[in-house]
């Protein structure tokens, strides 16, 4: 029996299903990332599980036993927000110590736990600012901070540095999962950012039409998405897809046709020929060479567009078939601004089939 | 198509009863025939008013604007050849999609065939073509934006104008997108200016940055020279993702530089013993800095194991915690702290070393940036002096 169980919850809006027969287990101290386009009921589904909103039908239990028909402040579920929700006339140390005083703990437990979880979030130097003294990052790790203090067996986190800038949002992402293994709270954390969702989830559930189609580890999720759709969400710039059709060629091989040239599949393509597929090829899987190379294909680069950490590339090849391609910045090939012919190497032993009618991974 | 020159360009609002707003200030910019200019920052930092003064819609408090060798100044928008794509858009709500795009070169009296071949080669270009026939209130805004930009893209122009022209742009269609805008700018010699905020953005496509803060221009460089030259903290700061790593740190007596942690202690310090005279001199004991590293030049490895040590491209090693480690599909993201300062280390594969055990952090001293703290101006670059 898993610690955290969802059963077959659903949730309607009038005519509207938003969650529909959604199941999922948790550990006790997993990180399950919620992620999904925005209105595919990532929220409704937190509030379902905080019991501020009430399911249509189904079960939610913590340890065996189902909080479903208890109140918000019964379920031992904690909640931090985008917007810090920090009371404004109280020093850091109070804010952090206001669940534990609505609870009646005693001062000394207090002070040992405002201070314990301060020093993991690295702000027990702030404890006696004021929020209008805290920076936005300080007033992020206080309202954290907050949420964790009371160790609640479920901690939902709700998009929470959506609105912080680049350096506090990366400084949270990686710092968080260290705060996380030490509370062991069951962490439900919804994100649209699927870096975000990769960083930081042991798991990553994707939520659309009203339930999880996939659940799997960041890797597996990205290395085996189960259909077209999920593959896309996850990547950017975003995996290439060719319509491709395996043919057996001169030395029984099965081969695929990109562009204008016949490349050979791995061994499991055998037992595809004749089928219509999409291929999958992810860009840090096309090779982008200046010179021509075995089992290269000649492509013109139409543009470079260096990222922060890779590049991304351009690439034309015969019949009009367009490849991203992306490097890292300081690995790529010298190219200069306008187009050029290169030539691709494609890793088709990394490449993802999918049925072209169902669109879902064939292999 | 021409050069573009704005010359000592300010930008002053003064609004009745209040305050006036100093939007722009001395603002002096050269863009080459042909080039592609982005102009970023975050809100308010006088981009959006240097881009409606080029096109007309603002006023010139004082300095000179020039397209070619001819001044703009007091031209109306319409005669200074210009064509702008808007943030909002601006479609023409009882014109069909086809019809908007077409407005502007139909206005500038072309035939009629040369109209369609161009509203047809830009609609597949940016993925508009089936949406032809629609009008502008069915589509989404990321289509609409599209619409918006393949008006001003079809029209021949001295200056193509663009603001803000891909923040609405579907996370999927984003980087296919900009490398074909990027290309036939390129291909058509499209002198090019365009606003925007995502510094992303304006990597990918720029040949140059302008990077404004304050309604002054911090830097004006290529994307390169803005991640490895960064003129000052600002820029330093704010280009990059993950950002620079940048601790506040201060020169022993010992020619050692001490870096200070959010608590105000020392976190660690760095040997500059091997970095020349020349280091050393601007670098004098006593000196406020701040240093910097990118987080894709740090080196990490297991603790004591002797793969991160000095020589082999590594000039100083510290010791730190590894707190997390992130694969994210095509690169890994570390987190780790020294001495209670958080640093961020990227490597482009993935990195087998467990959280919550220590590691080494190697420091390439080609990869440092060194500021000065009162002034916030660079003063090394990998060691070498910035202004050389």
């Amino acid at each position: 029996m898993a610690y955290f169980e969802i059963e077959g919850l659903s949730k309607s809006f009038g005519r509207s299903a938003v969650i529909e027969s959604l199941s999922l287990s948790a550990a006790q101290g997993e990180t399950v990332v919620v992620f999904g386009p925005s209105g595919c009921g990532k929220t409704v589904l937190l509030r379902l599980i905080a019991g501020v909103l009430r399911a249509d039908s189904g079960d939610i239990r913590i340890g065996g036993e189902s909080i479903a028909h208890l109140g918000p402040e019964h379920r031992n579920v904690g909640m931090a927000f985008q917007n810090f929700a920090l009371y404004p006339h109280m020093t850091a140390f109070e804010n952090i110590a206001s669940p534990l005083r609505a609870r009646r703990t005693d001062e000394a437990e207090v002070r040992r736990r405002v201070h314990e979880v301060a020093a993991l979030l690295r702000i027990e130097h702030v404890l006696g600012h004021m929020p209008r003294e805290l920076s936005n990052g300080q007033k992020q790790r206080t309202s954290l901070a907050r949420s964790l203090a009371r160790r609640p067996a479920v901690l939902l986190l709700d998009d929470p540095l959506r609105n912080v800038d680049a350096k506090i949002r990366y400084e949270m992402r990686l710092e968080l999962p260290r705060v996380l293994r030490e509370y062991r709270s069951t962490v439900f954390y919804v994100t649209q950012d699927y870096k975000e969702a990769m960083a930081l989830g042991n798991r990553v559930g994707v939520l659309y039409d009203g339930t999880f189609r996939q659940v799997d580890t960041p890797a597996g999720i990205y290395g085996r998405p189960e259909s077209i759709r999920i593959a896309r969400l996850f990547g950017d710039p975003p995996i290439n897809l060719f319509p491709v059709r395996p043919e057996r060629n001169g030395d029984g091989r099965a081969a695929v046709r990109i562009g204008d040239s016949d490349l050979s599949g791995p061994p499991s393509l055998d037992g595809l020929v004749g089928r219509d597929l999409l291929l999958g090829v992810r860009p840090e899987d096309v090779e982008v060479l200046t010179e021509p190379a075995d089992g290269a294909i000649p492509v013109e680069l139409d543009a470079l567009t260096p990222l922060n950490v890779r590049s991304v590339m351009l690439l034309k090849a015969g019949n009009a078939t367009e490849i991203l391609a992306s490097c890292p910045e300081d690995k790529r090939p010298a190219l200069g601004r306008g187009r050029r012919q290169v030539w691709a190497r494609l890793d088709l032993g990394r490449a993802l089939f999918f049925d072209r009618a169902t669109e879902t991974l064939v292999h | 198509m021409a050069s573009l020159t704005l010359d000592n360009v300010s930008k002053i609002y003064r609004p009745r009863r209040r305050a006036e707003v100093l939007a722009v200030r001395d603002l002096t910019m050269h863009i080459g025939d042909g080039e592609i200019v982005g102009l970023l920052g975050s809100s308010g930092c006088g981009k959006t008013s240097t881009l409606r003064m080029i096109a007309g819609f603002e006023s010139v408090t004082k300095g000179e604007i020039r397209i070619g060798d001819k001044r703009i100044n007091d031209l109306p928008p319409a005669r200074r050849g210009v064509a702008m794509a808007f943030e909002g858009y601006a479609l023409y709500p009882p014109l069909r999609i086809s019809d908007n795009i077409a407005f502007g070169l139909l206005r500038d009296r072309r035939p009629k065939a040369e109209v369609a071949r161009k509203v047809a080669g830009i609609a597949k270009l940016l993925e508009i073509d089936a949406i032809l026939d629609h009008y502008p209130s069915t589509l989404s805004g990321g289509q609409q934006q599209r619409v918006s930009l393949a008006r001003a893209l079809v029209r021949d122009a001295d200056v193509h104008l663009l603001d803000e022209p891909m923040s609405q742009l579907e996370p999927q269609l984003r980087a296919v997108l900009r490398a074909r805008i990027k290309d036939y700018l390129i291909e058509h010699r499209m002198t090019t200016v365009f606003v925007t905020h995502d510094q992303t953005e304006a990597i990918a496509l720029a040949d140059r940055i302008a990077v404004m803060e304050g309604g002054e221009l911090q830097q004006f460089a290529s994307p390169e020279d803005l991640k490895e030259r960064p003129a000052n903290l600002f820029v330093a700061s704010f280009i990059g993702e993950p950002p620079m790593n940048l601790f506040p740190a201060e020169v022993g007596p010992d020619h050692r530089i001490h870096v200070i942690n959010d608590a105000n202690e020392a976190a660690f310090s760095i040997d500059l013993a091997g970095a020349g005279d020349a280091v050393t001199q601007v670098l004098h004991p006593g000196r406020k800095v701040h240093i910097g590293i990118r987080p894709h030049r740090i080196r990490v490895g297991p603790a004591g194991a002797n793969d991160v040590a000095v020589g082999n491209g590594v000039d100083a090693v510290v010791r730190g915690t590894l707190l997390s480690n992130q694969w994210l599909g095509d690169q890994s993201h570390l987190g780790i702290e020294v001495g209670g300062c958080f640093m961020i280390a990227v490597s482009d594969r993935g990195v087998a070393l467990g959280t919550d055990e220590p590691v080494d952090v190697g420091l390439p001293f080609g990869a440092l940036h060194v500021f000065d703290r009162d002034s916030e101006r660079a003063l090394l670059h990998g060691m070498r002096p910035a202004e050389a």
